[in-house]
């Protein structure tokens, strides 16, 4: 019996040790990852696409940000007040967070790794806000007092930034915009350092300096970008050691998946998107390691409202609706790897709502609906969309579909630059479009999506106007109570599913493949390109 | 010799003239608001109408054009809409890149395919020129996607000669899949054009005398019938060069080489015009000089030819 106990004890112990160290975290080792295009800018103020986002994730550092489930958590900010009518936020600071010391090999930056205070805040929101930076999503925090004065060269400086100390922040806002804390997660909304953006001036793009976890190291136009760890990052990780864990991160550039894909078998990258092809494949070799979560967006046909045949025919709009099967489409074209969409909101957004009754497949009702729209004997259309491989194989798909109720459905692609012009220019009645939040608030979906003050290139690519329905999100945008919106967001979705500006066809799915001794990796609900890698480890 | 060269490199001017021309007007007709694109999917009007008149893009046409021309000739072509840098580091930064590879592509399809050109005629009908025929056949047969795609599944995935695709640390290695994917076409096309170049020089009187005179066949073949052999081969070299330019395009995106190729295509995409100008620009000049060094080359290789 004494011999049994001892040998319990000893499987405990040692089961323990394993467990221990299995768990304690690794220092080192140099992240290998692919970007799919080169990125624009590095520079946050202009950054508007996942590849820059990528990086900058890295490099620099907002006032709160998303965790991984999509909630907002402070990040520079320890904490926030929100005054009662919601004009007035007060951040208070992470006292200790400082400017990278040097970068590029060593070389020390202007700022000297000093210490980020309000001040730095405040200029950056002036740089970012200043008509002469462009900055393409300056406009999302419009409702900064003095904002439009600002940018129309009226006046100096915002009015509505202000450093109350050193490590006290307060933004005015000109009227109540609920979201806007939301709004500052963006990576537009980074802190700057004012001694090294003059410094590079034009070139700044090209040496961005930040206070994130890694360090910018160099970029190779089209080849690569490296970057290396933070020694004086601020973090630390549970049992207070500090953070990152890796020395370095190297992103390359590759454009084609399927060399994503034969580079990540060979172990030359640790992470890689999965195309559809390879899908099963990756499944089956790497079931721990291939990760898939539902992702804050959606893919939609969206119908011009003020073009024929959709203007001012909704029987027509909802008859395109029930002639897609979309679990059939999802199935034989997606390999099952999309949520079927019944609206616009996604799930895991706030205000989605899971009883929302959208357009089930019924055939039978969408020719019906055809008859009532003037159309007994179908109709002949145009469907325009982005050239890729894709994209065509969805349109395709749809254009089978509904040929069975009548409706010829002509193809269209056009690379990207012309699509985007033409939907936005109002041009074309029939069109492929998606979109993935930048902020995590229904009012990024409804409210920029289908308002009519959004018309044309601002987002409604539909041309949708609906007076309740402007009424409706405008409103939620300036409710702060959540239940509120909560009701006037899932009210607004009903109108617009029934109005059925768009034929809804799923909800995104973002998904990761990583090598099997990737550490601490959670892949985040805002798309894999939210990744951050200060906890992620290398157990190699 | 020298009064040669200038005046084909003042003839070329007018042709530079031109292709900004054209370059200009493509450029211009083309659909697509750069504007829109660099704000993305949800752009502020005000901020893509401040952007079109920094860019020029609201002047009048012919003061574009004109502004385009003084920017080609005072050699300062702007900077990128894309990202801010200027055309000339954009361009210059790749350009090593290029060249290396297609120098290299070029010299591996000059070697190879004038040697199994000459191995196919000197062994006409054999199994050793049926085996070059087939490859060749295939190598102008096959895209350079397809080629490449499958270089890097049997080189990289499956026997890991060569570690992975991009530049490496910027080891000499990574270089060589692109160089062969690139050079593919080329070899086959100088394989076989050197065949029946030399198959018709192997059979004059003169290769005939020199056997006669007991000199050995290597003499024979690479002394007095490569040469001759050789101008149609440099013609195609020349004319090629265009080619292996475009090819660049493909081969560059599979490899993730980052050179000239990958700028020009993202800078279409992205409606980036000053950067397409420079591109082609730059691309044109590349065919006129390598037309030039063709022409030269003639007399070398015929000495019968004058540059009068």
């Amino acid at each position: 019996m004494r011999k049994f106990t001892f040998f319990v004890v000893c499987i405990m112990v040692l089961s323990l040790t394993v467990v221990c160290f299995a768990e304690t975290p690794k220092y080192g080792g140099v992240w290998k990852d692919a970007l799919q295009q080169n990125p624009p800018y590095l520079d946050p103020a202009m950054a508007t696409d996942t590849t820059s986002a990528e990086i900058d994730y890295q490099i620099f550092e907002t006032l709160v940000e998303n965790d991984t489930e999509g909630d907002l958590v402070p990040l520079l900010a320890e904490s926030w007040e929100v005054n009662g009518d919601a004009t007035e936020v007060v951040f208070h600071l992470r006292k200790g967070v400082k400017f990278h010391a040097a970068t590029e090999g060593g070389v020390p930056t202007a700022n000297g790794g000093r210490e980020v205070t309000a001040h730095d805040w405040v200029w950056t929101f002036n740089y970012i806000c200043d008509p002469a930076t462009n900055s393409p999503r300056a406009y999302f925090v419009e409702f900064i007092k003095g904002y439009q004065e600002y940018m129309d060269g009226k006046v100096d400086s915002l009015a509505g930034v202000s450093a109350l100390d050193d490590y006290t922040l307060k933004f005015e806002l000109s009227q109540k915009f609920a979201p806007f804390v939301s709004v500052l997660a963006y990576n537009t909304f980074v802190v700057l350092p004012r001694e090294d953006v003059e410094k590079w001036d034009e070139n700044w793009n090209f040496h961005p300096v930040g206070t994130g976890p890694f360090t910018f190291e160099y970029w190779n136009q089209d080849d690569k970008i490296y970057l290396s760890k933070n020694e004086n990052y601020w973090g630390k990780d549970d049992n207070g050691n500090p953070l990152p864990y890796m020395d370095a991160l190297e992103f390359r550039i590759i454009e084609d998946y399927s060399v994503m894909w034969e580079e990540f078998k060979v172990e030359n990258l640790y992470q890689t998107y999965v195309d559809d092809p390879y899908y099963l494949e990756a499944k089956e070799t790497y079931a721990d390691s291939f990760f898939e979560r539902p992702q804050l967006g959606t893919f939609y046909f969206g119908m011009n409202m003020e073009l024929p045949p959709f203007k001012d025919n909704k029987p027509l709009r909802q008859a395109m609706n029930y002639a897609i099967n979309r679990e059939l489409l999802n199935e034989l074209v997606l390999n099952n790897r999309q949520t079927p969409a019944s609206g616009i909101l996604p799930p895991g957004m706030f205000g989605y709502n899971p009883d929302l009754k959208g357009y089930n497949y019924d055939p039978a009702k969408a020719r019906e609906l055809l008859k009532e729209a003037g159309y007994p004997n179908g109709l002949e259309i145009t469907l325009q969309y982005n050239t890729s491989t894709f994209n065509a194989r969805i349109a395709e798909a749809l254009q089978a579909q509904y040929a069975q109720i009548g409706i010829k459905v002509n193809l269209e692609n056009l690379e990207w630059g012309t699509h985007l012009d033409t939907t936005a220019n109002g041009e074309v009645p029939f069109f492929r479009m998606a979109w993935v939040c930048d902020y995590n608030d229904p009012d990024n979906f409804l409210y920029v999506l289908l308002h009519s003050e959004n018309k044309g290139a601002k987002g409604n690519y539909t041309r949708y106007h609906n007076p309740i329905f402007d009424m409706l999100t405008a409103r939620a945008r300036r409710e702060s109570d959540p239940n509120i919106r909560k009701e006037l967001y899932q009210e607004a979705e009903a109108i617009i599913v029934d109005e059925a500006p768009m034929v809804f066809i799923y909800h995104h799915t973002t998904d990761s493949l990583i090598q099997p001794y990737v550490q601490n990796y959670v892949l985040p609900s805002f798309g894999q390109y939210s990744n951050k890698f200060t906890k992620v480890w290398l157990d190699i | 010799m020298v009064t040669y060269i200038l005046r084909r490199l003042l003839g070329a001017i007018p042709v530079v003239i031109g292709v900004i021309l054209v370059v200009f007007i493509l450029t211009t007709i083309v659909p697509g608001d750069p504007a829109l694109i660099m704000q993305g999917q949800r752009g502020d009007p005000q901020t893509i109408e401040r952007i079109r008149n920094e860019m020029g893009l609201n002047d009048p046409l012919h003061i574009q054009l004109l502004n385009f021309y003084k920017s080609v000739f005072t050699f300062n072509l702007g900077r990128s809409y894309t990202n801010n840098m200027t055309v000339v580091q954009a361009i210059m930064e790749r350009l090593p890149y290029t060249f290396g590879l297609a120098f290299l592509a070029m010299l591996f399809a000059v070697i190879f395919g004038v040697l199994f050109g000459i191995i196919s005629a000197t062994k006409q009908y054999s199994s050793y020129d049926y085996i070059v025929m087939v490859i060749s056949l295939l190598g102008i047969s096959a895209p350079a996607f397809f080629v490449g795609i499958i270089c890097i599944l049997v080189f990289i995935v499956w026997l890991r000669w060569i570690p992975g695709t991009g530049t490496g640390n910027g080891e000499l290695v990574y270089v060589i899949l692109p160089a062969v994917t690139l050079g593919a076409r080329l070899l086959a096309l100088i394989a076989r054009l050197t065949r029946s170049a030399m198959l018709e020089v192997i059979r004059q009187d003169y290769i005939t005398t020199a056997r006669a005179k007991g000199l050995p066949d290597l003499i024979v073949v690479f002394k007095h019938a490569l040469k001759n052999a050789m101008i149609p081969v440099v013609t195609i070299i020349g004319l090629q060069t265009a080619e292996v330019m475009g090819g660049v395009i493909i081969t560059e995106r599979i490899f993730g080489w980052p050179g000239v190729g990958r700028l020009s295509i993202n800078a279409v995409t992205r409606r980036d015009f000053p950067v397409i100008r420079g591109v082609v620009l730059f691309m044109a000049l590349i065919f006129i000089l390598a037309n030039i060094l063709v022409d030269i080359s003639y007399g070398f290789f015929d000495p019968r030819i004058r540059y009068d």
